[in-house]
């Protein structure tokens, strides 16, 4: 048994981060392999679909209820393909410190020996941008090494992924952790493909893989599923093989390169566009 | 800058009034930078020592009787609960008077960070009005509370009508300010925008508004007061919460040191045309008279001033010009607090002593009216001059310049800072009282103090030879600002 492979997803708020983290991890477990998936969001929905609904009780809300002395299985979950599954959760909207939620929440499933040598795959979903050091703590000293960015050829969400690499590089400098790649999760917009390698370039990153948009995906959540377990047969549960076959043989890990506010808009120009007014139909 | 009230949070004071806590230069440079708006600060890359301003601001305000102190944080913030207690029991007693002053920890723990909790903040706001029966009630903020953004000014609006006496959120984060004094501002803001009450119509009085520490010399100055037909109200110390209501109907305010009070004096005048008296303090004989003649003339009691000065003068200036005549010469450094360290430095120097070196542990670049502080002013009017630093309570630049200067006396208002410097061989006095230097009499005694502490110097001597310092023979060879870095 090797190491366990920790991942960070990042990426703008509302990009697919969950979705896309979860239908990884079934593509994961497909190929036999044991992952775990943690959750480090508020809203503590990065397992619906693992899970067929939020059925989870969060690690932050037992914490409070029955105090710190707790077995790790009232907080985690086993879900679809035997993933095990983990919500941080934390504060209502407005209120508290959810960042500090997720430093107590990480610290906790470490004391509950939650990372067991069997594991092969820990992901760690995390909410939206970085806003403050509660959020990079699944990249801190001894945790996730790999960080992987969904992004889309919206212009947002890459100025996000780009606030992303400034984190990354500034924790890379003392901790070992690295960028594996950018996921696309694409939204159809103009040249999408190429402005995504383009960015993932300048960033000294690649793209690891490009998932189409595909209404399915979206039955799917409706039904609390991944794709793989709603429509086995679908191109677009292909698709989420394809990538859990793309992270299992990824070997690319570097420190990333953040642009400039200017750079990143200079490659929106070149890529970001067709024929401008031409294009224009209604 | 104008006080605004109307909102809970307080700017620093190094934001408000440009106050520094690193400085290494002469008293001339210092006035002169602040006079032109050139002075900046300089940080240090190591520190020593530091005060939080939450003990300084919740101990003025525990200091009024019968008022509960509610400090929303983790219960190591609650050792501000220690000067409360002192206020309490202790000054209450020996003023003879009795305080029921509460002051409550909220002892916020790990969940409460994280989901925060303003529901059992409400609660224990109204069992503690329902236990106690307070007078007015402060929720203070803590540093996690704050970082969390606790909304401790909702909850405050919330339970207002319930609890039924004034109530204030206070927002005492420490780390807001290095400068500990900021507490000051923050606890007569919360008495500026709750508890002062317009003025009543139709009512004269002869008030005259007194910030001081721990009115040790109420006796002495309501007999001197009522020379000139005036009463002293003294803050915030055993005062009552109906006293403080009225503040806005006093012919003026005043206070015994400028760091204290400038932020009450500046608000009430502009707030209630209350005057402020902006003259140098009353240490000293230039201080005392100056004090006086601005109250005379504010008030309008000028030619009784002068009587009294007259009166007093025949007594006691013939003694304090004989000790003069033992002290002049000696040479002096100072360690104190902003408002006294140039406070101080006039009055050695008016009795002779030359002062080598001050060091204020802050510097208010200017005052809530613009200012420069008026005991700058006068060193710079007078000629004065000496080496000046602001130190930020760095014992060990203290060490450092009483090793190079060898002066024949510290002076220092901290009890721990004049230690250091008897084991250095050093006589120290201890201004500890705040009246230690008020008006003729004082004056008269302090110079007696200084006359006695440097006479007979064998203790310092023979305690220095005992003594291992910490300090290496390096640091005494290095300049005072070798860890001072400019504020980029």
């Amino acid at each position: 048994m090797g190491e366990i492979r920790q991942i960070a997803i990042y990426g703008k708020g509302g990009i697919g981060k969950s979705t896309t983290t979860q239908n990884l991890t079934a593509g994961l477990c497909e190929h036999g392999k044991k992952v775990m998936v943690v959750g480090c969001d508020p809203k503590a929905d990065s397992t619906r679909l693992l899970l067929g609904g939020l059925a989870q009780k969060t690690v932050l809300d037992t914490i409070r209820e029955e105090g710190e002395d707790i077995a790790l299985d009232r907080i985690m979950k086993e879900g679809y393909g035997g993933t095990k599954c983990v919500e941080s959760g934390g504060p209502e909207p407005g209120v508290g410190c959810a960042g500090r939620g997720i430093i107590t929440s990480i610290n906790m499933l470490e004391n509950l020996g939650a990372y067991t040598d069997d594991l092969d795959y820990v992901f760690y979903d995390v909410l939206g941008d970085v806003v403050c050091g509660g959020f990079a703590m699944p990249i801190r000293e001894g945790k996730a090494k790999e960080i992987y960015i969904v992004a889309s050829g919206e212009m947002m969400a890459l100025y996000a992924a780009n606030n992303i690499s400034k984190g990354i590089q500034r924790y890379a400098r003392t901790g070992g952790v690295r960028l594996g790649g950018i996921i696309c999760n694409s939204r159809n917009v103009d040249r999408e493909l190429d402005l995504l390698r383009a960015f993932a370039g300048e960033l000294g990153t690649k793209l690891l893989y490009f998932v189409p948009r595909d209404n399915i995906v979206q039955h799917a959540e409706i039904h609390k599923k991944t794709v793989i377990e709603y429509k086995p047969d679908s191109a677009q549960a292909q698709e989420y093989r394809n990538l859990a076959q793309a992270v299992i043989e990824n070997k690319d890990f570097v420190i990333p390169t953040p642009m400039t506010q200017e750079r990143l808009e200079e490659i929106l120009m070149e890529y970001g566009m067709m024929e401008l007014a031409d294009d224009y139909k209604i | 800058m104008p006080i605004n009230t109307s909102n809970s949070n307080v700017a620093t004071r190094e934001n408000r009034i440009g106050s520094i806590t690193g400085y290494v230069g002469t008293l001339h440079d210092l006035a002169s930078q602040s006079q032109c708006g050139t002075l900046k600060g300089c940080s240090r890359c190591f520190s020593q020592s530091s005060t939080c301003l939450s003990s300084c601001g919740l101990g003025q305000l525990s200091a009024i009787r019968d008022v509960a102190i509610i400090h929303h944080g983790p219960a190591g913030c609650s050792v501000a609960s220690s000067t409360a207690y002192y206020m309490t029991k202790v000054m209450a007693k020996k003023r003879g008077v009795s305080s029921n002053t509460i002051y409550v920890g909220t002892d916020m723990n790990e969940n409460d960070t994280i989901f925060g909790s303003t529901e059992s903040l409400r609660k224990i706001i109204l069992e503690v009005n329902k236990r106690y029966s307070p007078k007015a009630i402060f929720v203070s903020s803590a540093c996690a509370t704050g970082i969390i953004g606790e909304d401790i000014d909702s909850i405050v609006d919330d339970v207002r009508e319930e609890v039924g006496v004034p109530i204030v959120a206070v927002h005492c984060e420490g780390f807001k300010s290095r400068i500990w004094a900021t507490g000051f501002d923050i606890a007569d803001h919360a008495i500026l925008q709750e508890i002062v009450k317009p003025p009543r119509e139709g009512v004269k009085t002869n008030k005259i508004n007194f910030k001081n520490f721990f009115e040790s010399a109420r006796p002495e100055i309501i007999e001197i007061f009522k020379n000139f037909d005036l009463e002293p109200v003294f803050l915030y110390c055993n005062s009552t919460i109906e006293e403080l209501s009225h503040l806005s109907e006093s012919l003026a305010t005043t206070c015994i040191c400028g760091t204290l009070g400038n932020y009450l004096g500046n608000g009430l005048e502009e707030k209630y045309n209350v005057p402020y008296i902006r003259s140098i303090n009353q240490c000293g004989i230039a201080g005392f008279e100056a004090w006086l003649r601005e109250i005379g003339r504010v008030t309008g009691r000028s030619d009784k001033v002068e009587k009294y000065i007259e009166e007093q003068r025949a007594i006691y200036i013939p003694q304090i010009e004989e000790v003069k005549k033992e002290l002049a010469g000696l040479t002096a450094v100072l360690g104190m607090g902003p408002g006294y360290t140039f406070e101080v430095s006039r009055v050695l120097e008016e009795l002779g002593i030359k002062v080598v070196w001050a060091l204020a542990w802050h510097y208010d670049k200017k005052y809530e009216n613009g200012d420069v502080p008026p005991s700058m002013k006068y060193l710079l009017d007078n000629d004065i001059d000496f080496g000046a630093s602001v130190a930020d309570q760095q014992n060990y630049e203290v060490m450092n310049i009483l090793n190079k200067y060898q002066p024949d006396m510290y002076l220092s208002r901290h009890p721990g800072s004049t230690v250091w410097a008897i084991k250095n061989g050093t006589p120290a006095i201890y201004v500890a009282d705040e009246y230690m230097i008020f008006g003729y009499k004082h004056t008269l005694e302090f110079a007696k103090t200084i006359l006695n502490s440097v006479k007979n110097r064998s203790f310092e001597a023979n305690l220095a030879k005992r003594t291992k310092l910490p300090y290496t023979d390096w640091w005494y060879k290095q300049d005072v600002d070798t860890f001072l870095e400019e504020v980029k």
